[in-house]
Parts: C-alpha cells; structure tokens; sequence
C-alpha cells in the first residue's frame, strides 16, 4: 500500500502557524530534505515521525496521509433520533479497514450481480423495479418475502451477513453496512436486539444498499432504501387488496385490523403497511384511509413484538456457539467460517473480535474461544 | 515532576478491586501516579457484559469517587495533541494490520491508542498487559509501556502493597477464568519466581 502525505494540509498548518518547511524539520528531528520528500510524495515518514508530525501540528491521520483511492463505503442504519458523529464514521471506517484481512478468506466473488441503474423513489417506477426483483426471487406479485429469499439474495451478491447483539437501545445503529469498494465485498451488520416487525423491512432497506452501492452511505440513498423496502416487502399488488378490503370496514379501529392482519401475515410492522397503502392511494389519484399516522403508531406502539435474538435464541445474550450457528444456518453467511480460518492462520487475538464486531472484550473472549479453542488476552 | 502510569481496561480491573487506595497516591522514587483515562471507564460503562462482570466498577462508591478525584484534567491544547497523537497511532495500526495480528495479539483499539498518546503530552507509563500495544509503543517511540507484573513489582518495592497482596493477586487472575480461558496475562506465570522470588520462592516446575 503506498500511502502519501497530505502536503496540502500540512502546507496549510504551516501557514496558520507561520512557520516554513525549515521550522518544521527542526521541529520534527529532520533534515529539511527529508521534510520535502515528504511533502512531493517520494517518501513516507516512518511511523514515530508521523507521529511527531501529528503532535507538532496537531494534525490527525487524516489530515497528515492521503486518503485511498477506493475509500470503504459506510450506512448506518440509525434508530430513530439517534445523530451519527464523527466519532461513529471514524469507528465504522476502522471496522471497515479491520474487514480487510478477512477478505482473502471468504468465497470467491460472483461474477454476476444485481444492480439498479436508475434507483428512483417515483410510484410507478419503483414498483416496476421491484416487480422485477421479485420475478428474479421467483415470488409473486403480492406473495410474502421469505426470510430465506431475502438471506440468498445477499449471499447471491456477495453480501455477507454479520448478526450481532447490540442491545435494544445502547447502540446507536440498527444496521451497519461497509462496502470495501476495492474488494467488491458488502459486510452488512444486522442488529438481533430488533423487534421482529421491524428486521425484514431493515434488511430488505440494506438489501437496496447492494443494488444501488454508487448511492449507499448518501441521504437519498437512504430515502431510495426505505422506498425500496416497503415496496418490495408490500408492493402494489398488496397494497391495492387491503385497500379495497380497509375501505369495507365499518370504522376506524375495524380499518386498522385490516392493516394489522396484512402486517402480520407478511410479518411486517404496521406502520409500512399503512404507508404503502396510502402511497397507493395516492399514486392512483384514491382516498386516502381515514386513519391518522398517529393512530397507527399508538397501535404499533401498544403491541410491540419480541425481539430477533429471543425467537432465535434460548438465553440472551446467546451462548457464543449458538451465535456462531445461527450465522452460518440461518443467515447462510461465510462470516465466522472466514473469521474461524483468518484466526487460525494469524493467530488473532480476542481483541481482533471485539473491534470488528464492536462488541464487548468478554463477549469477543467467548466467541474467539468458540472460534478457536482458546484465548488470549 | 510526577509520572502518570495509566492503566489500561485490564490492568485497572485487574488491580481496583483489591489494591486500595489505587489511585492518586505517589509512590517509588520517581514518584509515580497511578491514573486511568476517562476513555478507559467509558469503555467499561458501555458494556453491559463487563458491567455485569464487574458490578463493583459502577456500584461501589469508594472506588467510583476515587475516580472522579482523580479525574485528569487537560488544557485545550493538551486535547487537541491528544486527540492527534491517537488519531495517528489508530491510522498506524490499521495501516499495518498484519503485523498486530500475529502471535495471539490484535490490533490496539483506538482506546488503546490514546492511552497510549497520553504520554505525548504528559509524563506518562502506560501500565498493560496487550503485546501489540508494547509493540505499536516500539513502533511509534510513543514512551514507556510496563507490563502489569512490572507495575506490581514497583508497587511491591515502594511497599505500597505487600507479599500477601501480590500471593491474592496472583491466585485470584490465575483462578478467574472465562469461557475457558484464565486472566493471568501469558507474562506473569514466566516472571512469577524470578521477579517475585522472595514472595513465591524457587520454581518447582522442572
């Protein structure tokens, strides 16, 4: 990897404090022509001068080195009301460069995936994109999304799966999804402390990541994300039926039934049933339902289903053999078969497991030791 | 002048419990202050499982007030090069991942890190037991690292613990075990009757 020094910046810090390349090197222990090497990108300090440079100027790593060409592409999936700093960007971005290595471990890349051009949050257009995914995952228009189709279209495109446990509410993420641009590999972290109403509509918004990688990480990709997910787990075909059923309804607690049962059957929440039949409504020039937004989220608010990880598990947090299962059988992912052989060859520590899963050290401890028979601290 | 010695997550929780009062108190000729960084408690406090392992980190009073006292404070300035100094450190190691994966270690955390960037601006040991956190301090030149049975054995010259202390530390890491795995950092069993021949006498192991 050739890595260069960010002579603008540094320039640019030179300037603030007045100081020329001369004061700098006498500042940093080196010849001025060292200094200047540096600066035209034919040399690279070592690592205990890039730190001197760091102290002297009070720059950090990404103001003193170049970034890469083919930066890692980060999505967070928020819980609601939660702000991304820079704080979470710069860890994500560690995961990002931590997923690295294990790159060389996981099954050869496809060569044929699926990707939408022209991503769009239009009525009809999108209905017309996702009629065509689901022809491709061979269900009908208005039959429910399998899990299992969902978890093989990641796996079809080179997505892998990584379930973790990160509490209903410490996290600040629900979803995390890292593109390594240069690799072509997704990594999209799937939160199990999630209530169940609400997983399939987060993977199939992080599915829409994978479809459209030029837009992930980007505000409307987000907005093109959630359009995706509602129209794929509840398309028009839906909507129009329980519209027509909704509107027989006698009053406005019979009316929100209708939405429930629809949601139930496709086990997804409420609110998106509602949404998609509104959208419908609305693109077809109907009347909308007479039931308010806030109406439904009391309703959803009031029976909120169990988690993920307590209809997957016996005990929570899961026995880190269990976890390692359920990634492998239930999510159909190569994550851990990659991880147990990258622990092996390396012999990685704990550590490793704790900041590429961001998870706790004990945790990490239990999981290497299923990984890999024992641990180091 | 003092010299900080921090500690890190598993030198501190390792120590805390039994070695009382830890923090604040000069000891040795070089009058050494035990501290641990804000970064390192936070990292406890967000995770529920170490939480649950070491309830004592949060419920006992004695020892959360201990910390508080002993709160480093940091001028602007002192911030801004801190936060510099670990920002470059973490860039270090995800640079060179390879070589901090190897032989049982990972690569620092950026916790880690700006444990480590601390003695960029203060006078300052680090006090850990992570390999790869000696070798990125021997890497960068980034000052002192002490394994924790150094730490120890400075404690025990300054008589700031004493025989007993060091026999109940050493059999309480070696007993704690987790999923298998003993706490007794890989170090110490190899230093157990050289550095504390006097506490533990001769090795019997042929």
């Amino acid at each position: 990897m050739h890595k260069v020094i960010h002579s603008a910046s540094i320039k640019s810090a030179l300037a603030a404090r007045g100081w020329t390349q001369d004061q700098l090197a006498v500042a940093v222990g080196e010849s001025a022509q060292v200094v200047s090497n540096w600066l035209q990108g034919k040399n690279f300090p070592r690592p205990a001068k890039l730190l001197k440079l760091a102290t002297t100027l009070q720059l950090g790593f990404d103001q003193l080195v170049m970034p890469e060409a083919d930066q890692p592409v980060i999505a967070f999936r928020k819980k609601g009301g939660a702000k991304t700093t820079d704080e979470h960007i710069h860890k994500a971005m560690a995961m990002a460069a931590l997923l690295k290595p294990l790159v060389a471990y996981l099954p050869e890349r496809r060569a044929l995936r699926t990707l939408l051009p022209t991503p769009t949050t239009d009525y009809a257009l999108l209905q017309s994109a996702v009629a065509q995914v689901r022809r491709k995952l061979g269900i009908g228009p208005a039959s429910v999304l399998r899990y299992e189709r969902l978890i093989d279209e990641f796996r079809d495109n080179d997505a892998f799966l990584v379930p973790v446990l990160w509490g209903e509410k410490q996290n600040h993420k629900n979803a995390l999804h890292i593109l390594l641009t240069s690799d072509k590999v997704t990594f999209v972290y799937l939160n199990l402390d999630t209530h169940l109403e609400d997983f399939k509509f987060w993977m199939a918004h992080e599915l829409a990541h994978v479809y459209t990688p030029e837009l992930a990480g980007k505000d409307e990709g987000e907005d093109f994300a959630d359009a995706f997910a509602g129209a794929l787990l509840f398309p028009q075909a839906c909507a129009d039926g329980t519209y027509a059923k909704a509107l027989q309804a006698r009053n406005a607690a019979a009316m929100t039934q209708v939405l429930l049962d629809a949601a139930h059957e496709h086990t997804i929440s409420l609110n998106t049933v509602y949404l998609q039949v509104q959208a419908y409504s609305q693109a077809k020039g109907l009347k909308p339902l007479p039931v308010k937004g806030r109406q439904i989220h009391a309703v959803r608010n009031s029976m909120r289903d169990g988690l993920v990880s307590r209809a997957l598990f016996a005990a929570s947090p899961p026995d880190a053999n269990e976890l390692i299962e359920a990634t492998n059988h239930v999510f159909r992912s190569d994550f851990f078969v990659a991880m147990r052989q990258l622990l092996h060859e390396h012999g990685t520590g704990a550590g490793y497991l704790q900041q590429v899963l961001d998870m706790g050290l004990q945790d990490a401890t239990a999981l290497h030791v299923a990984l890999v028979g024992d641990s180091a601290r | 002048m003092t010299t900080l010695v921090l500690l890190d997550t598993n030198a501190y929780l390792r120590l805390a419990k039994r070695v009382r009062p830890l923090l604040g108190k000069k000891f040795g000729q070089k009058d050494y202050v035990l501290a641990v960084l804000k970064d390192v408690q936070n990292e406890v406090l967000r995770q529920p499982r170490l939480q649950y392992l070491y309830p004592w980190f949060d419920a006992d009073e004695l020892l959360a007030q201990e910390r508080l006292r002993n709160t480093i404070k940091l001028s602007k300035n002192e911030k801004a090069t801190l936060d510099a100094a670990a920002s470059v450190l973490h860039g270090i190691v995800l640079m060179d991942l390879q070589r901090f994966m190897k032989h049982r270690r990972s690569p620092p955390s950026y916790t880690d890190c700006r444990v480590l960037a601390f003695g960029q601006i203060r006078p300052a040991v680090v006090v850990t037991d992570d390999l790869a956190m000696h070798e990125l301090a021997d890497l960068t030149g980034s000052g002192d690292v002490w394994h924790g049975h150094e730490l120890l054995k400075k404690m025990l010259s300054a008589k700031l613990i004493d025989n007993d202390l060091v026999r109940a530390i050493y059999a309480a890491l070696e007993a704690n075990t987790l999923d298998g795995s003993s706490d007794l950092p890989a170090s110490w069993p190899r230093v157990k009757h050289i550095a504390f021949l006097k506490v533990f006498g001769q090795s019997t192991a042929p």
